[in-house]
């Protein structure tokens, strides 16, 4: 190469796997900057989601998600440990009609990916509707604390030194002629610039596209929900409980430490409408798109199909919504897999497109980095 | 008029074979319901269609929003399509209705008038099933049995266009019988009963004709479902011929001792052996109807599978292009 260029590698997106990748590039010495749209890191998907560290019961049709899921759970909980909140009981239900899974699946497949499920409490088991209800599970699983694991990803930023450009979006990627990669950004306080990088790692999750097309480079196939998860007030009864009944359109309650309210989400309900990644053409970056959308809550549906399953839900108070734009990859439709895109750009190589389901894959990262970089 | 924000409806609608009309039936259901009401589903129940039903249906579940569509894995018949509607409705109120016949515009109304009751609202259309006089006058004798003799009251005419309320969805779906004749049940379960009339409409252009044999099942599956009434009916033949029979060994004991020449007698023999078949069939084919019942009862089987389940997904680009206008005129 002629000559270095100013950056090693520039991270688009300051969510929690910007974040991670950022500080696993400093640990190898590399120099970054993080690029974030907003006024403060993971204020988008790593903020409205369900909260959950994934123990791997959730994924009872897809094998390899629940392995991975079990192995990181420990991994995470250990090394988030101020942001992990266990004190509360998780139970896991089986619908009877229209789920996928049969309780004896359900205990089958968690044997097989060693993740303990226990009778529950009677009184907790009296709670469900045994009409609509197989079998209630007490489960060990955790939630976390969005807030406090930005704050502790900040810290960690702050102390590798790596700067965070904040209300700053990367635009534009084009190859240079020295072989780096040229990268156009604008600031919404005014003004842009172009960075000069080895790496562009682009984490912006639902806005992954919208920097393929600016430069002309095909599209990820990727498809946009718009989720809505309700906080709810829940009944005293519930108190300090998690619940979510698998395996089909049923609902999970889970508590939200940010607000200390609990989110009521539903598989049926949470997703208000779907849309691809198609041509360039058609193309609305997602989250402007989110702007513009009609946010009507599905509170009322949420409540009502949930309240026949576990009857004590009629007295749960509705408090507010969180609304977020949802990016899945279109091959997770059917078994419901939650894998991570790591894509490396055929077309620009030192792009890298990256993108996680959920925020314990983190630890499937390294080893890919290792191989990108190793082999670069 | 306002809609109202604290009401969820339930459409539950059986669907088998009916690709032609359920473009006609989702307008007029979503009209008549978005006008008055916040809050609703429409749920498809596919009975095993086997027309083009299913891709149909997944096309205009990008246009309508909030339809649900599920497809049972066969035809098992449309009690069982409704009671898996029931099973999965989420709604306060939930309207059974065949898209075929019953009009949607009525919603509304009748739910007003379910929520006063507080019950269950049972549809009468007279004339929508075309009957020989023969046919009529046996559903008449039949009704009539059933209100004698079983205590159950059965309209002529009903049809399976009702509203439910919740508490009586969530009767209903603890009932966990084999044939489900839902007709029946929403009437046994108790509850306050209301009727009213309507006027079908036909949305396939096909007349409704009613087959004999079918009605004959259907009597039959009411009767056995509701009452153990047959069954003490023949026992107690049953007991009469058993009577008449030990009358009859005691005749022949008699003949036996006192008459000197016991030769022929043919014809009593064959008449006791014809007289006790008769009744001894009339008693199995009465106790194979209550075994058959216990079997299915015994194996305890899910009533029916789900092959899938779908929903709206209106797509952003289908509504942005309801928003494009073709013409642009000047202010006037």
């Amino acid at each position: 190469m002629n000559s270095d260029p100013a950056w090693d590698a520039v991270i688009v997106g300051g969510g929690f796997f910007g974040i991670s990748v950022a500080l696993l590039l400093k640990e190898r010495g590399m120099n970054v900057v993080v690029l974030e749209r907003e006024k403060a890191l993971m204020t988008r998907a790593s903020y409205n989601n369900q909260a959950r560290v994934h123990g791997g019961y959730h994924y009872p049709r897809s094998l390899m998600t629940a392995i991975r899921s079990s192995i990181n759970f420990p991994r995470f909980v250990q090394e988030y440990a101020r942001c992990v909140l266990s004190d509360f009981e998780k139970y896991y239900a089986v619908g009877k009609i229209g789920s996928k899974v049969s309780a004896k699946q359900f205990v089958t497949f968690m044997q097989r990916i060693g993740a303990p499920l226990d009778k529950p409490p009677e009184h907790v088991a009296k709670l469900f509707n045994p009409q609509l209800v197989e079998a209630v599970f007490t489960a060990r699983e955790y939630a976390f604390d969005a807030k406090i694991l930005a704050d502790i990803s900040s810290e960690r930023l702050a102390d590798a030194k790596i700067p965070v450009w904040f209300e700053t979006e990367a635009d534009t990627v084009c190859r240079t002629s020295s072989g780096t990669i040229a990268l156009n950004l604008h600031s919404k306080k005014g003004g842009g610039g172009t960075l000069d990088t080895r790496w562009v790692f682009n984490c912006t999750y639902s806005q992954i596209n919208r920097i393929n097309i600016n430069s002309g480079l095909p599209i990820v196939p990727l498809r946009h929900e718009l989720t809505e998860m309700t906080l709810v007030e829940p009944p005293p009864a519930l108190h300090g409980m998690a619940v979510t009944v698998m395996c089909g359109p049923f609902f999970s309650l889970m508590p939200f430490p940010p607000r200390n309210l609990h989110t009521l989400s539903h598989v049926r309900y949470t997703p208000h409408c779907t849309w691809p990644d198609t041509t360039a053409e058609s193309y609305v970056p997602p989250l402007d798109r989110f702007e513009s959308m009609d946010k009507k809550t599905s509170f009322d549906y949420m409540v009502r199909d949930s309240m026949r399953l576990l009857p004590c839900l009629s007295e749960c108070h509705y408090k507010d919504s969180l609304w977020e734009v949802k990016t899945i990859l279109p091959l997770s439709d059917v078994d419901d897999g939650r894998p991570i895109l790591f894509r490396p750009s055929q077309e620009l190589p030192g792009l890298v497109h990256l993108m996680g389901g959920k925020i314990d894959n983190i630890y499937d990262i390294p080893q890919e980095l290792e191989t990108l970089l190793h082999g670069a | 008029m306002a809609l109202d924000p604290n009401l969820v409806i339930s459409v539950v609608a059986p669907v088998h074979n009916l690709a032609g009309s359920l473009e006609s039936f989702l307008e007029d259901a979503t009209r008549a319901l978005e006008s008055h009401y916040a809050f609703f589903e429409i749920i498809l129940v596919d009975d095993g269609s086997t027309d083009a039903t299913p891709s149909v249906a997944a096309t205009l579940l990008n246009r309508f929003e909030r339809v649900r569509y599920l497809r049972l894995s066969r035809h098992f018949g449309t009690e069982v399509a409704i009671s898996a509607g029931l099973d999965s409705a989420i709604g306060d109120f939930t309207v059974i209705l065949s898209p075929e016949t019953d009009p949607c515009e009525r919603i509304p109304e009748l739910i007003t008038q379910a929520r006063r009751s507080g019950g269950i609202l049972c549809g009468i259309a007279p004339g929508l099933k075309k009957r020989n006089p023969f046919t009529q006058h046996a559903a008449s004798l039949f009704l009539s049995y059933c209100h004698q003799k079983l205590g159950i009251e059965l309209k002529p005419d009903s049809t399976d266009f009702r509203i439910l309320s919740r508490q009586v969805v969530n009767a209903i779906t603890q009932i966990k019988d084999r044939r489900r004749y839902l007709r029946l049940f929403t009437v046994t379960v108790g509850y306050d009963i209301q009727y009213f009339e309507y006027l079908p409409i036909c949305r396939t252009g096909k007349t409704q004709r009613a087959s004999f044999m079918d009605e004959v099942n259907q009597a039959i599956d009411i009767v056995v479902t509701s009452s153990p009434h047959p069954l003490r009916l023949v026992s107690r033949i049953g007991m009469i011929a058993s009577i008449l029979n030990a009358l009859y060994i005691g005749y022949i004991a008699l003949v036996y001792f006192l008459k000197p020449h016991v030769a022929e007698g043919w014809t009593t023999s064959s008449m006791e052996i014809s007289v006790m078949f008769f009744f001894l069939f009339l008693i199995l084919a009465v106790l194979c109807e209550y075994v058959g019942r216990l079997l299915e009862e015994v194996q305890d089987r899910p009533l029916y599978f789900i092959a899938q389940e779908k929903n709206s997904s209106v797509l952003l680009e289908h509504q942005v292009k309801k928003n494009i206008v073709h013409v642009s005129t000047e202010p006037v």
